[in-house]
């Protein structure tokens, strides 16, 4: 078993029109043993730029722990909060880092940047950074996730629309994985709001 | 401890700190993590007055896709460009750092870079690590002395070549410039070759698919043809929208609104000293 | 005593996709056409479905030298079967000789991934999906092969089949029609071939009704 695997995870993030969704399942397991049902995965590093960390636990809350810090010494220095771009090359830094003894962790960045263009990324646990246009996708449920998203995304939609359509390709995709699922936790950022919605699934 | 701990921004180099832990994970038979490759078709060759370079756009992490149009001409310097095959996150910094490196030396010397220096710099930082940093390049550039192309190995060694090609893709490409390659070619019979043996490398090498991106780089100019060709559209869409038949239920809705951006309204009055 | 592992299998896989979907009067079946080892394509046209009897059609990834050989073993039985009773086999009869051709190799698999399609004897559309030694199932829709993980999640959203366990029981097959059916099939065959990348050059899709077998294909990518 891949170390990825241990506690098990489901992220994903989609662009739409001056919008974007990130979205996380909420299951925290020990392998096939599930240990809480409404585990954080996602994490907001200033109002408009949400971070999610697939993989494993420990180190997804070290690794936010090390963001974090940087993100306030950031705003401390510069006197405003970074933007998404910048914000994913530091985490790939910080992950490249440690190229050859790598935190366990696959990143998914989502934020709205300059004129409220909205921004998605992902990484491998190295900092391989992958910028996406229309979705991203990470942990154990991936593969199903990118086979949903393909098939369900469109380009330019609508908050509500946007909400609807990252929320089924994450239930189903999280139905097909053992190892994520419980529901889902998932965040909808457009310019004026940010709406933060929990989704009912399966309980096993 | 503690205090290297807390020291940010780090002075650079890697840091080990999580090898003995995830040393210890592999001994007891979690096997280590994959990372995202380039499988890649990447190649470069010398025409009449400068380099082509070119790479197919496809990131796969073991049998699936992660990027369909990731970029893997990496800027070097003005006048050098360089792909890469690898692990994408080694190509990307390796790149990355030489780059900045050679931008210093021009702010110091106030000169041109030179290709060899680009070729030494990122040999020497791959032979220090002993094929480890996973990259294989193509380095191609114009400077000085005319125009040259480099292949660089992930342990360091490199290759003066006419024509070059790397990745995974590498053979079915090189099959193409073996038979159709020749010297004084012009840049359209250049490109035109170029395209030929990365989509050569695209149809027939599963690591490598996608689009065509080229560089020519001439004397004192360069052209980064980003999507030069997309052999690869989807190939169906369904005509009608596809609905979800069982809605989504949602147990807890949170809105925080955002605080509006505050307008600075121009025409008022200056302020008074 | 040096050598304690055997450097080399006897197995390979050839990756491909397979679709099956069942429907009230008609049933469809869909693979790519790529055969391919390991970075290399073997072939851009090797039909992965393979017709048994009738009314029972077979779609198989994995290891296709073991797929052929189970082609033939079953065309073999199907012989004898005629034989005996003069008759072509049923579908849901074929699902049960499939499983137990697979089974009698339980200890040197055939490595092939099957899902076998057709129409039952009150000419309702039927779907089996199997397991390497002959585990099976019989399900309103299924897919096997490297894209399945692609495939799956979308047709359970889709078509998602009442549960096997409710009372009384409930029709497996899908609701929709069949034009429906084969643009679905489509779609997701078109998606799992962006991402998965032993998945495509070309679709075959068979439909099976009243009327008999009917063929079409459709162009994937080819990278």
């Amino acid at each position: 078993m891949s170390i990825f695997e241990y506690n098990g995870s489901a992220l994903i993030a989609m662009v739409g029109k001056n919008c974007f969704a990130i979205a996380s399942d909420r299951r925290l397991g020990v392998q096939l043993q599930t240990i809480a049902t409404d585990f954080q995965r996602i994490y907001k590093v200033h109002d408009r730029l949400f971070l999610g960390l697939s993989g494993l636990a420990t180190d997804a809350q070290t690794l936010y722990q090390r963001l974090v810090f940087r993100h306030k010494l950031y705003q401390l220095r510069e006197e405003r909060d970074m933007k998404p771009e910048t914000f994913a090359s530091l985490v790939s830094a910080i992950l490249y880092e440690k190229r050859f003894g790598p935190y366990f962790c696959q990143p998914v960045i989502a934020g709205l940047g300059d004129e409220d263009k909205p921004f998605i990324c992902t990484m491998d646990s190295i900092g391989a950074k992958e910028l996406a246009k229309d979705f991203v996708v990470a942990g154990t449920a991936s593969e199903s996730l990118y086979g949903a998203c393909e098939s369900m995304f469109r380009p330019d939609m609508e908050p509500e629309d946007l909400f609807e359509t990252i929320s089924q390709a994450l239930l189903s995709s999280v139905d097909r994985d053992c190892l994520s699922g419980w529901g889902g936790h998932v965040y909808v950022v457009t310019p004026t709001e940010v709406k933060e919605r929990i989704l009912k699934g399966r309980m096993d | 401890m503690s205090q290297v701990a807390v020291e940010a921004p780090p002075k650079g180099g890697f840091s080990f700190d999580l090898c003995r832990r995830n040393g210890m994970l592999s001994k007891k038979g979690v096997p280590p993590p994959s990372y995202r490759k380039t499988g890649t078709t990447i190649v470069g060759l010398i025409f009449q007055d400068g380099v082509i370079l070119g790479a197919d756009t496809r990131a796969t992490e073991g049998p699936i896709v992660c990027d369909k149009n990731c970029e893997k001409i990496h800027y070097m310097a003005p006048n050098i460009y360089c792909c890469g095959a690898g692990t994408a996150a080694d190509t990307e910094a390796v790149t990355d750092m030489v780059s900045s490196q050679l931008q210093l030396h021009r702010y110091h010397t106030g000169r041109e870079s030179r290709v060899v220096t680009a070729l030494t710099l990122l040999k020497s930082h791959l032979f220090k690590y002993q094929g480890h940093v996973q990259a294989a390049l193509v380095l191609g550039g114009v400077d000085a002395n005319g125009p040259h192309l480099h292949t660089i190995y992930p342990h360091g060694s490199t290759d003066t070549l006419p024509f070059a090609t790397m990745g995974s893709g590498s053979l079915a490409a090189m099959s193409v410039f073996e038979s159709k390659y020749r010297e004084g070619l012009t840049k359209e019979e250049g490109i035109k070759l170029v395209c030929e043996a990365i989509c050569s490398g695209i149809f027939n090498d599963l690591g490598s698919g996608s689009n065509v991106d080229v560089c020519v780089i001439t004397k004192g100019q360069k052209e980064y043809l980003r999507n030069h060709q997309l052999p690869n559209p989807r190939t169906y869409v369904s005509s009608k929208r596809f609905s979800f038949p069982k809605k989504t239920e949602v147990l807890l809705t949170r809105i925080t609104p955002l605080k509006e951006m505050v307008e600075v309204i121009g025409g008022g009055d200056i302020m008074e000293e | 005593m040096t050598k304690q592992q055997a450097n080399w299998s006897p197995y390979d896989n050839n990756g491909g996709s397979c679709v099956a979907i069942a429907g009230a009067d008609y049933c469809v079946m869909a693979a790519d056409t790529r055969m391919s080892s390991g970075y290399n394509i073997l072939t851009r046209e090797y039909s992965k479905i393979c017709k048994l009897a009738d009314k029972a059609v077979m779609a198989s990834s994995g290891f296709q030298a073991d797929v052929n050989a189970l082609q033939k073993q079953l065309a073999a039985k199907h012989l004898t079967y005629q034989h005996q009773h003069n008759k072509q086999m049923s579908c849901p009869a074929m699902a049960q000789l499939l499983s137990n051709t697979l089974y009698y190799k339980r200890f040197f698999p055939y490595y092939a991934f099957n899902v076998l399609g057709g129409l039952d004897s009150e000419g309702k559309g039927c779907v089996f999906t199997y397991d390497a030694v002959g585990s099976y199932e019989r399900v309103g829709y299924s897919s096997q092969g490297s894209g399945s993980t692609l495939i799956m999640p979308f047709l359970d959203n889709q078509l998602k089949s009442p549960s096997p366990l409710l009372l009384p029981a409930q029709d497996a097959v899908t609701p929709l029609s069949e034009s429906e059916a084969v643009d679905l099939v489509k779609t997701v065959f078109a998606s799992a071939t962006e991402r998965d990348i032993y998945t495509g050059d070309k679709l075959e899709i068979v439909v099976l009704n009243a009327g008999g077998i009917h063929r079409e294909y459709m162009e994937l990518r080819k990278d």
